[in-house]
């Protein structure tokens, strides 16, 4: 995550997000809401972290019926990232996937996961993918490009 | 499916032809014998210039026998051959050039009657290439022929039989050569390589699994390590928690593949995370409880929540003095009496620090305090109380023992 022992990583991860000339736009703007599903403790606890780092307002699911609860609780929701293995749901990630696209096709998808690459109809159309382990960098580039192209 | 005998088409070479030979040879002898016995009539004198001269009986004699026993050799070494195609369970099919099915070896007979019926295998194929049941595997099929039909050798792998269990097969087909040396009819021999296929499948699937351990593990340990420097004070301090983290999480890893990734038992899991904490001293660190299995996701969780809590008693608590303590007990409690267990039944795990220094409470929250009040709370469902009473540090957890039961890693 970070390379320069003598920098805080905290400091490192802001310099980072300010490299983006898209990014400083998007500071100005209320916080895009994130709504997170994994449903691993410690993989949700350093994703919120990053997120939140990044500008993010987070909130979290640890599986699918829940999130869909969240969903359907609140408005505010801009951009859904899930993991797809959730054992204690009643759906994994990529049905979690279409259903949010089909229910509240304003919201776009993102799946990420450690199991390869997706099926030919697992995704929803226009959602995407990002293999498990990830650039934290990575992931925030492609949240904010996700949720920008919403907007 | 038309499967012609061995007499009506003949399958290969050129012994049935030379028999045939051999059976003319001996009726022409059988004829010349009775000639040769019969009473001879005096003949005209332009006839006698032109036949041969008269042979003895007995001469006719020998070579019959010779050529009866030639017979009879052919005769054995036809049967054995017959034999040998027969004790093979190979499916071995002779085919004209066209790909019509000439002859079939008892083994195949066996295969196709196996077969379910309603498959195309049990139908009536007089084209070999057209019984394969998959269209890539009869286009696979029909290659074959023409590479055989061009002198070389076609092979292929297909399934036939019913979808929900086939049989695997690993086909060569082969150019049967003619007395010119050009490719006169076809052999296809078909060899049953289910049991390695199915071994080949499983080890696909195997491997993909692994893969995605890998994945998640490497997902795991970026968590861990990312928390780390997030939290660390100092580089110095950052390295000694991962690598404490690190060496926790392969010690899971060894009591997870000693229950096959499948379970592990929980006195084994708090064996494991506490041994690096424990020194010679005897009944340091005491463990009771049931027995209880749990999966993979939960034992890497309690396994680095108890690396967090040993850590931190070695550091500031009871396992920073000699007198210090530390009791683990845990407990099932059925939600629904037995032997009703509908799944509802929750572990309750406890740590308790005692005899160490007097317990200051932290000042800011940790990884550790973090992972134990987040990590069990949302990917089991749990609860848990982490407390600083003076006598000494305590943890109480509960969770759904089915949850922490789940099989995924």
């Amino acid at each position: 995550m970070t390379s320069d022992p003598d920098r805080p990583p905290q400091e490192l991860l802001h310099g980072e997000t300010r490299q983006g000339e898209d990014l400083r736009r998007e500071e100005t703007d209320a916080p895009p809401v994130v709504l997170l599903v994994e449903d691993d403790g410690l993989l949700l606890m350093e994703a919120a972290d990053t997120l939140a780092e990044a500008g993010f307002t987070v909130l979290e699911a640890p599986h699918a019926d829940q999130a869909l609860a969240v969903l359907e609780s609140r408005a505010d929701v801009e951009v859904l990232m899930t993991d797809v293995d959730m054992p204690l749901g009643s759906m994994n990630g990529f049905a979690l996937a279409r259903l949010v696209s089909r229910r509240w096709p304003r919201i776009p998808v993102l799946v990420v996961s450690g199991m390869g690459s997706p099926g030919p109809h697992d995704m929803p159309p226009g959602a995407r993918f990002i293999p498990k382990p990830y650039a934290p960098s990575a992931l925030v580039r492609t949240l904010h490009a996700t949720v920008r192209r919403a907007a | 499916m038309v499967v012609h005998d061995t007499d009506a088409c003949p399958p290969a070479g050129d012994g049935p032809a030379r028999q045939r030979e051999i059976r003319e040879e001996i009726l022409r002898l059988r004829a010349l014998l009775r000639e040769a016995r019969r009473p001879r009539r005096t003949a005209p004198a332009a006839e006698l210039s032109v036949l041969p001269p008269p042979v003895p009986a007995s001469d006719w004699e020998t070579r019959l026998a010779t050529a009866e026993e030639l017979n009879a050799q052919l005769r054995a070494s036809e049967a054995f051959t017959a034999r040998l195609l027969a004790a093979s369970r190979d499916d071995i099919q002779v085919l004209a050039l066209d790909g019509t099915i000439q002859w079939r070896s008892e083994g195949g007979r066996a295969n196709a009657a196996e077969a379910a019926a309603g498959t195309r295998w049990a139908e009536a194929c007089t084209l070999w290439a057209e019984a394969w049941p998959e269209p890539a595997d009869r286009r696979a099929a029909d290659l074959a022929l023409a590479a055989a039909r061009a002198g070389r050798t076609g092979r292929f792998r297909a399934p036939s039989g019913p979808p929900e269990s086939p049989r695997w097969w690993d086909v060569v087909v082969s150019p049967i050569q003619g007395a010119d040396g050009a490719p006169e009819r076809l052999l296809t021999v078909a060899r049953d390589v289910t049991e390695a296929h199915r071994a080949e499948e499983q080890q696909a699937l195997l491997m993909q699994e692994m893969a995605h351990r890998v994945k998640n593990t490497l997902a795991l340990v970026q968590a861990v390590a990312a928390q780390t420097l997030r939290s660390a004070t100092s580089l110095e301090a950052a390295t000694d928690a991962f690598n404490g983290r690190l060496m926790a999480l392969a010690d899971a890893h060894d009591v997870l593949i000693r229950g096959a990734w499948a379970e592990a038992d929980l006195a084994a899991v708090v064996a494991g995370a506490m041994a690096p904490h424990i020194d010679a001293v005897q009944d340091r660190c005491a463990a009771a409880g049931p027995p209880v299995a749990l999966g993979p996701r939960a034992v890497l969780t309690l396994s680095l929540m108890l690396h967090e809590l040993a850590t931190n008693a070695a550091k500031y608590g009871a396992l920073s003095s000699p007198a210090g303590r530390v009791a683990i007990a845990w407990t099932i409690r059925d939600a629904a009496p037995p032997p009703a267990g509908d799944g509802r039944a929750m572990l309750r795990l406890h740590w308790r620090e005692s005899g160490g220094p007097p317990v200051v409470p932290p000042t800011r929250c940790g990884f550790g305090s973090r992972l134990i009040e987040r990590s069990l709370v949302h990917s089991f469902g749990g609860r848990v109380a982490l407390r600083f009473p003076p006598e000494g540090a305590e943890m109480e957890l509960e969770a759904p023992l089915a949850a922490l039961q789940d099989g995924a890693a």
